[in-house]
């Protein structure tokens, strides 16, 4: 059972993968914007994740620094996102997606 | 270097038009409506013209005086087709361009004085004068001309000033009609008269009268005879229409309804003589056949008019048929080839029928208008002044021993017999015949017309009230300011101003004979019949016939009516030479030089004819009207057809609406139904059919053109509702959308690895 006992590289791919998955239920199904900009940040590191992990076993810093470039763009993403969330709020006075729709049609 | 003569001319020529421009703008703001400038324009026109008269006729005094000037007008250059076409302007100044100079300027002149009187209070005083200004310039224009061209340009001037003088009362439709009638007819003839100047033109590529006289006596005309005579008797035509001549004579009787100094100047003295002016110009080109033409219709012009005359009550109306029967003998003058006889009763007629004219005008001034001379009588207490010129002019008229026109009509009428002694047949006869015919019926008309208007009693009162009403234009003139003191009595009637009676004077003093000749019995020896000479004929009467039976004799049959004389006619030119003793030239033309001979011998058959017919005529008149042994109203009962047919004037007019008017009326009609029915038909039918097309593209374009255009629009359309059911708007909605396809992507793949 070295599968369970020694950490290799299924079980980051694997961790990530549920995060992904996690991130993306949030993205589909929640209402609340602020809800959504989370399961983003969930996305975002499970890519992180990913980047990480292949940069481990494939021996070079290319996955690190791709993930540092991550780190900072979803700060500046978080900190961008979050003001159009507070403009939506201002005009809409909601932050309820489903109802922010004049777009259709 | 031009001739001072050519110069003086010149300002001669453009004084009356600068009259007409001065007082066509500015006669309203001019003091006397700017009648001083016409006269004072005439005046100056008039000296000049008699300082060139004293030059070329008194100093001298030479049969061949001749100076001439051109410039080249119009320059077209090589016309394709034509050749070279140059227009050219000239002068020629000859002996009877000098006498005709003066005797234009001076009529005019008198008549403008004259009109400052009978004008008097029109409210378009100024504007009369204009217009006789224009037309003295027109006249000389036609005097001066020494080619067709411009004669033609100046013709259709007179035509234009005759045109909107006789219609100077416009406002009565009488006038207005006469107007235009006088226009059209003249129009006919002048048609003809250019053809005439194109047939010329085409052979010798000129206007002037010198050159293409040149070139027929060189024989370069080089088409038959035949189209020289044909062109003869169309330049004639112009002198149909401009001289009144039968057929087209129609217009002039009609034209005295323009103002009275109008119908003397124009209707009597100028312009209706350049008709015969302008046929003595082309006289030595007018073949035999052509002068025979041209005898008959002055024979028949003359002895027609001179029978409606006597039957007409309007005192003007005499006068205007007795201008047509004196242009008529003119006519027949030229024809028979009394060229000089011819152009010296036009200057002798122009001064007495003037005089006549002014004097009528005289009397329908102091009558108020009246023009019937039903109802005049008695004025010689009232009028002496003008009695007596214008008995002095009736009597030249009439043709009395010791006036002017007696030597003039004799001088005519013999060579009417002369002519047709040497013709020979008895058909040339009716020429004289109805010459001297007319001769007697002038005597008894004039004879007539005086003892109406000046003896007897008056019988103004004697007029039907109800043709008073005739009357109302006579209001609407403005003439009822009058120049005299008499306006309130209407039956009150004064001798005319002295601005009146002074041109009368003069001009009577014109018609006796010593101003012409010194022998009261025979003008050959005055000055003129010396100064204008028949010119010889440059027509070859032999030559051009040898020519045609040289081509090849086909047009023999075309030799005129003279071939049978020419070698007897050479000896008879010689005796004439001989006996003629410096009577007139000798000429080379065997046949003129025998009507010359024959005239000559005919001198005092002709005298003793016309006195005859003279006596004959006044005596009649006198015993009709003065003496009153036949009643003229049985006489008239009693010869009622012939009565009729005089006093409607032949039926003329009445002929001339029937045929020619209705006929064009028919004509129009008939091509009008054309136009509305067969070219419109053919314009609308046209129009249809493609009217037709037409719809038919246009249903091409609605259905398949706009179809499919409208079908890309209707599928854009309905595609995009259906696509627009995606579009939720919702962020989500598409993540799900990408989630979708990206484990559908996944699935396939690994399907597709699976195998």
């Amino acid at each position: 059972m070295e599968m369970f006992t020694a950490i290799g590289l299924n079980h980051f791919l694997t961790i990530s993968a549920i995060l992904f998955s996690l991130g993306m239920f949030a993205v589909m199904t929640r209402k609340n914007a602020i809800v959504i900009l989370m399961g983003v940040e969930l996305i975002l590191n499970a890519a992180n994740i990913n980047f990480l992990t292949f940069s481990k076993y494939n021996g070079g810093m290319e996955g690190v620094m791709f993930s540092l470039f991550v780190i900072v763009l979803a700060a500046a993403e978080a900190a961008v996102a979050l003001a159009i969330v507070i403009n939506i709020f201002k005009t809409f006075k909601t932050v309820d997606v489903s109802s922010v729709d004049t777009m259709k049609e | 270097m031009m001739h001072s003569l050519i110069q003086l001319s010149i300002v001669v020529l453009l004084l009356p038009l600068l009259s007409f421009v001065v007082l066509i703008f500015f006669n309203r703001r001019l003091p006397r409506m700017g009648d001083f400038v016409g006269v004072g324009m005439l005046g100056t026109a008039f000296a000049i013209s008699l300082y060139i008269f004293w030059n070329v006729v008194v100093q001298h005094y030479d049969p061949a005086f001749r100076v001439a000037w051109d410039f080249t007008w119009l320059d077209f250059g090589n016309v394709p087709g034509v050749g070279p076409l140059q227009v050219k302007m000239g002068i020629v100044i000859d002996n009877m361009t000098a006498i005709m100079l003066a005797m234009v300027t001076l009529i005019s002149l008198l008549v403008h004085v004259y009109s400052t009187g009978y004008m008097q209070g029109d409210p378009k005083y100024g504007r009369f004068f204009a217009y006789l200004g224009i037309f003295t310039f027109s006249m000389l224009g036609i005097v001066l001309s020494d080619n067709l061209f411009s004669i033609y340009m100046f013709w259709e001037l007179v035509g234009l000033s005759s045109y909107l003088l006789i219609g100077f009362y416009f406002y009565k439709d009488s006038a207005a009609d006469a107007q235009k009638k006088a226009f059209l007819t003249n129009r006919v003839g002048d048609i003809g008269m250019w053809l005439g100047i194109l047939i010329l033109y085409s052979q010798f590529h000129t206007f002037g009268y010198q050159e293409i006289f040149e070139n027929i006596a060189a024989g370069k005309f080089n088409m038959s005879n035949a189209w020289l005579t044909a062109a003869g008797i169309l330049l004639f035509m112009g002198c149909v229409g401009k001289s009144a001549q039968f057929p087209l004579h129609v217009w002039l009787p009609d034209a005295m309804e323009g103002p009275t100094p109008v119908s003397a100047l124009i209707h009597a003295a100028t312009m209706v003589a350049a008709g015969v002016y302008f046929v003595g110009r082309i006289f030595v080109i007018l073949t035999p056949d052509a002068l025979h033409f041209i005898a008959f219709i002055g024979a028949v012009t003359a002895f027609m008019s001179a029978t409606i005359a006597i039957t007409q009550h309007d005192i003007k109306r005499v006068l205007a048929y007795s201008t047509v029967s004196q242009l008529g003998y003119m006519v027949m003058g030229l024809g028979v080839g009394a060229y000089s006889a011819a152009l010296f009763h036009l200057l002798t007629h122009a001064f007495f029928k003037a005089c006549l004219f002014l004097g009528s005008g005289a009397i329908i001034h102091a009558m108020h208008h009246e023009q019937d001379m039903r109802w005049m009588g008695g004025l010689r207490k009232q009028m002496p002044w003008t009695f007596a010129t214008f008995s002095i002019a009736t009597l030249a008229l009439a043709g009395l021993p010791l006036t002017s026109g007696f030597m003039s009509k004799d001088a005519i009428l013999a060579g009417a017999l002369g002519f047709a002694s040497v013709e020979g047949g008895g058909i040339y006869y009716i020429i004289p015949v109805l010459g001297f015919a007319s001769a007697a019926m002038t005597a008894f008309y004039m004879g007539r017309q005086v003892w109406l208007v000046f003896f007897g009693e008056s019988r103004t009162h004697l007029k039907p009230a109800e043709e008073h009403h005739d009357d109302h234009a006579h209001d609407a003139h403005g003439h009822d300011d009058h120049g005299h003191d008499d306006h309130g009595s209407h039956h009150g009637v004064h001798e005319v101003a002295w601005n009146m009676r002074l041109p009368l004077v003069i001009l009577a003093t014109l018609s006796t004979f010593v101003v012409f000749s010194p022998d009261p019995l025979d003008g050959a020896k005055g000055w003129f019949m010396h100064l204008v000479p028949t010119p010889s004929t440059v027509i070859k009467s032999e030559a051009p016939k040898e020519a045609v039976a040289a081509v090849g004799g086909k047009l023999l049959a075309e030799a005129s009516t003279d071939a049978a004389h020419p070698a007897a006619t050479e000896a008879g030119a010689e005796a004439h030479g001989e006996a003629a003793g410096g009577h007139g030239p000798v000429f080379s033309d065997p046949r003129q030089a025998e009507i010359a001979h024959a005239t000559h011998a005919n001198h005092y058959t002709a005298i003793y004819l016309s006195s005859g017919m003279l006596v004959i005529g006044i005596g009649l008149a006198l015993i009709v009207y003065a003496f009153g042994v036949i009643d003229p109203n049985r006489t008239a009962q009693a010869i009622r057809p012939l009565y009729l047919f005089s006093f409607n004037k032949w039926y003329w007019d009445e002929i001339y609406d029937a045929t020619l008017i209705k006929g064009s009326m028919l004509i129009s009609r008939m091509l009008a139904w054309f136009d509305s029915n067969i070219v419109d038909g053919i314009v609308n039918g046209v129009a249809t059919i493609f009217r037709k097309i037409a719809f038919g593209m246009g249903n091409v374009d609605k259905y398949v053109v706009d179809g499919a255009v409208n079908f890309t629009a209707f599928f854009v359309q309905t595609s995009g509702a259906v696509m627009r059911k995606i579009q939720t708007g919702k962020v989500q909605t598409y993540l799900v959308m990408v989630m979708v396809a990206v484990l559908t992507y996944f699935a396939v793949y690994f399907v597709q690895l699976m195998k």
